[in-house]
């Protein structure tokens, strides 16, 4: 945007929707602050309003009505808009937060999350610290006994026999050995018409 | 006057949807000024539907607390007008339910097909709003706003009827009248401010408050 003379010139454009970034806040700024500006806004407004339409021409300026808004809006602090999910912000460089306009954000610091976790997390450590001490202190539980008690089929096995032992059902065996004719033995002992073994004998083997 | 192009040109950002996102993030100020905008529109549609004169400002201010607090449910997907103009005639029509009374035009008179086009439909009827001194307020101010039009150069005139009546953007205006855009900018600026040199004596309150 080039440089403009005075700040009526300013407000003109974003009248028009020709104000964006820097030249939006600072004209944004003198119109929170400068009622000649916002009398020129709505002067701006007016002029256009009566070209296009002679009915909308008002003797009122508008400050009487504006007042008596927001004395409303004083009367009723419920009044304040909600965050829209997804709408962008043009420019807030200057604008007044959300807390300050009344409501308190979720997430704001004083809102009590932060004391809401930590209880959590005290409650979380305390139980399993119970079960911890709990366990040892008296009878051990179910899952302790059947961790001690897994190991030991398994070393009398090994004791047994120093090959590995490989557990299955003994019906698989025989219906493996009734269709061994039928269907013929692959190396992996299971009935296998349709794969073929490839092996590779060398002369030397 | 020579016509617009027919190329389409970039549109000027959107300054009520703007103005919607400074509100929504806290302020205020910025929603007093579409107040001050469509305050004159709103209260002409709600004098077509309710004859007295005091309900009419009672309904446009009801009007603008809805709007405000609603203001999250506006996307931009419609103007901001469209928006407050379903606002307003949705809360005159409560208002005189409320009251028991029946609109004075019903709401499909007040439309002409388009949203924004609320002066069709019922041009002469004096609305409940009008009193003889307001009558002649407001008369005196299109006729010193047409005569301060008149009065203007011509490039300052063309270049404020580019704009207001035809709703050309800066870039479309500076195409048709062969100039910097910064040129029709001042230009417009310059006729709005002689125009409306003539109309603030006219108004009520002029610089007698602080906002």
């Amino acid at each position: 945007m080039e440089k403009m003379s005075n700040m009526d010139e300013m407000v003109s454009a974003l009248a028009d929707g020709e104000l964006h970034g820097e030249a939006f806040a600072r004209a944004m700024d003198a119109l929170a602050t400068d009622a000649h500006a916002r009398e020129s806004w709505h002067a701006y407004h007016l002029v256009g309003d009566v070209l296009r339409s002679a009915e909308l021409a008002s003797p009122s300026s508008g400050t009487d009505f504006v007042a008596r808004f927001r004395a409303r809006l004083q009367d009723d602090p419920t009044a304040v808009p909600a965050v829209p999910v997804g709408l962008p912000v043009h420019d807030d460089r200057d604008a007044p937060s959300r807390v300050a306009a009344g409501s308190v954000p979720a997430n704001a610091p004083g809102f009590g999350w932060p004391l809401l976790a930590g209880v959590a997390s005290l409650t979380a450590v305390a139980a399993i610290a119970w079960n911890i001490l709990g366990g040892s202190a008296g009878a051990p539980p179910a899952a302790a006994e059947l961790a001690q008690a897994a190991p030991q089929p398994l070393r009398q096995m090994q004791a047994e026999s120093s090959r590995p032992v490989m557990i299955r059902d003994a019906r698989l065996d025989e219906l493996l050995a009734a269709h061994r004719q039928a269907g013929g033995a692959s190396a992996l002992q299971m009935p296998a018409g349709f794969l073929r073994n490839a092996t590779f004998e060398s002369p030397g083997r | 006057m020579t016509p617009p192009p027919p190329t389409a040109a970039p549109v000027p950002a959107d300054t009520d949807l703007m103005l919607v996102e400074r509100t929504v993030a806290g302020d205020q100020k910025a929603f007093e000024l579409l107040v001050l905008k469509y305050q004159r529109r709103i209260e002409r549609l709600i004098g077509r539907m309710v004859r007295d004169v005091d309900l009419v400002e009672d309904i446009a201010q009801e009007t603008f607390i809805r709007a405000y607090r609603a203001l999250a449910q506006f996307r931009g997907e419609a103007q901001f007008y469209t928006w407050l103009y379903r606002i307003a005639v949705n809360t005159a029509k409560k208002t005189l339910g409320d009251l028991k009374r029946d609109p004075l035009v019903p709401e499909s008179a007040l439309r002409g097909g388009d949203d924004d086009d609320e002066t069709s439909g019922v041009e002469n009827e004096l609305t409940s709003a009008e009193t003889p001194e307001t009558v002649l307020a407001a008369k005196e101010i299109a006729a010193t706003v047409n005569a301060a039009m008149e009065a203007l150069p011509e490039e300052l005139r063309q270049a404020v009827t580019l704009r207001e009546i035809e709703g050309l953007s800066y870039e479309e205006i500076a195409q048709v009248m062969n100039c910097p855009i910064g040129t029709v900018r001042s230009r417009i600026f310059r006729a709005r401010e002689a125009i409306s040199a003539k109309v603030k004596p006219l108004l009520e309150n002029q610089s007698g408050k602080r906002w």
